[in-house]
């Protein structure tokens, strides 16, 4: 039997890369995985992104729509929010990488939309987040309710600038085994660039475009 | 070596069968998507050349990064070899049943052990089970175990998806009488 790992109580400072069996514990996490992609870019040297997944028990099962949410969402999505920004930061080399960032939650058959929404819609979970990757900007997201074995698009944009059209962009995540019908998939995502060949201009430089524009087409 | 992306997956597993796992449970899984080095040539016959030119540096590719993704030692592994559909199950065989490819990740990962594997064509997106098995005995049955894996948008037809996978352990919850016992 090994000793206890000795760790600081304070999680703003302690990496949860290793040894997180007390918050695992504090959120009925079964699962983390995280997923990085290298596309090598001729100008840009290499474009990193990445996606960050929790898999934890749906802790409002049995509820009904009455049922106030706020404080479980309170006690875990910024546990949550610490467990996936460090595996991004990791995969990405630091918040000074980032440049685009997104989230997502998919809850199990036996849950409610509402409970996917608790864990990422709410500043518990998205002000860490933005925080942690050093952002500015709202944080674009995708929600549902799902079934093992599928795949979610997790939109990403500019963390500081959202209308920044170079960085639309979405990654796709393989969700193997979850979530289940009783758990919630929690999720972020983080680029370190924008597309690779992004060239389709900016509200900066865009004409006025209006459906007067169908006028004036050639068939 | 050239390739279109690289592709690194962490699963760690925390509770397994309603029970904590601590340490975690980690399996970690490095995949290179690249150009068939055979592709346009039809049917090739002797494939060595394609295997010189790609194998070995593969391996080398491959082997340090799912060591470094696993970040703690390793007790089990296996490959994976994803054609894509212009190309012949025995391509991506071929790259991966050499031991210019497989001993990069046994001298990595002081294995003594063949590398269980998948092969198939399939195609971008298509998911595949990669075995893996104890990297020093094959017969210990705690780590028979395999990972999901789906990269999404390859192989292209035109391609080849390589991957190597590594866990830390054997199964979360393993509770399985050894071999010897019914022998």
């Amino acid at each position: 039997m090994n000793p206890p790992l000795i760790v600081s109580s304070d999680l703003s400072t302690r990496s949860t890369l290793a040894g997180y069996s007390d918050i695992a514990a504090a959120t009925g996490l079964r699962k983390l995985s995280s997923t990085v992609e290298e596309v090598p870019h001729e100008n840009l040297g290499t474009i990193t992104r990445a996606t960050a997944m929790a898999v934890i028990a749906n802790p409002w099962l049995g509820t009904g729509p009455d049922h106030d949410l706020s404080e479980r969402t309170e006690a875990i999505a910024p546990l949550l929010a610490k467990l996936i920004s460090d595996r991004l930061l990791e995969a990405l080399g630091g918040v000074e990488s980032v440049e685009a960032f997104g989230k997502a939650a998919l809850v199990g058959s036996d849950g409610e939309l509402e409970h996917a929404g608790a864990l990422i819609h709410t500043p518990y979970f998205g002000n860490l987040l933005r925080e942690a990757l050093g952002g500015t900007s709202i944080i674009c997201f995708a929600d549902g309710r799902g079934v093992p074995g599928e795949t979610l698009r997790v939109p990403m944009w500019h963390k500081n600038a959202a209308a920044t059209r170079t960085h639309y962009q979405t990654m796709d995540l393989f969700l193997p085994d979850a979530p289940h019908a009783g758990e919630i998939a929690v999720i972020a995502a983080a680029s370190s660039g924008p597309r690779p060949h992004a060239r389709i201009g900016d509200r900066t430089t865009d004409r006025p475009v209006t459906s007067e524009i169908l006028k004036g087409i050639q068939l | 070596m050239n390739y279109r992306k690289l592709v690194t997956i962490v699963e760690e597993i925390a509770t397994e069968g309603g029970r904590p796992v601590d340490p975690v449970a980690k399996v970690a899984v490095v995949a290179a998507v690249f150009d068939n080095p055979w592709a346009g040539q039809g049917f090739v016959e002797d494939l060595n050349e394609g295997i010189d030119a790609v194998a070995s540096e593969l391996g080398a590719l491959l082997a340090p990064r799912v060591i470094e993704a696993l970040g703690a030692p390793l007790e089990a592994y296996g490959k994976a070899a994803i054609v894509g559909l212009e190309g012949e199950i025995e391509h991506g065989s071929a790259l991966i049943h050499t031991l210019k490819f497989g001993n990069h990740f046994r001298d990595a990962a002081n294995a003594t052990t063949l590398l269980p594997a998948v092969e198939k064509r399939g195609p971008a997106g298509v998911q595949f089970d990669i075995p893996l098995k104890h990297f020093t005995d094959a017969t210990i049955r705690s780590h028979h175990q395999s990972v999901e894996v789906k990269v999404s948008d390859a192989p292209h037809p035109g391609e080849i998806l390589i991957a190597l996978a590594a866990a830390t352990r054997g199964r979360p919850q393993q509770r399985l009488a050894p071999l010897s016992t019914e022998q």
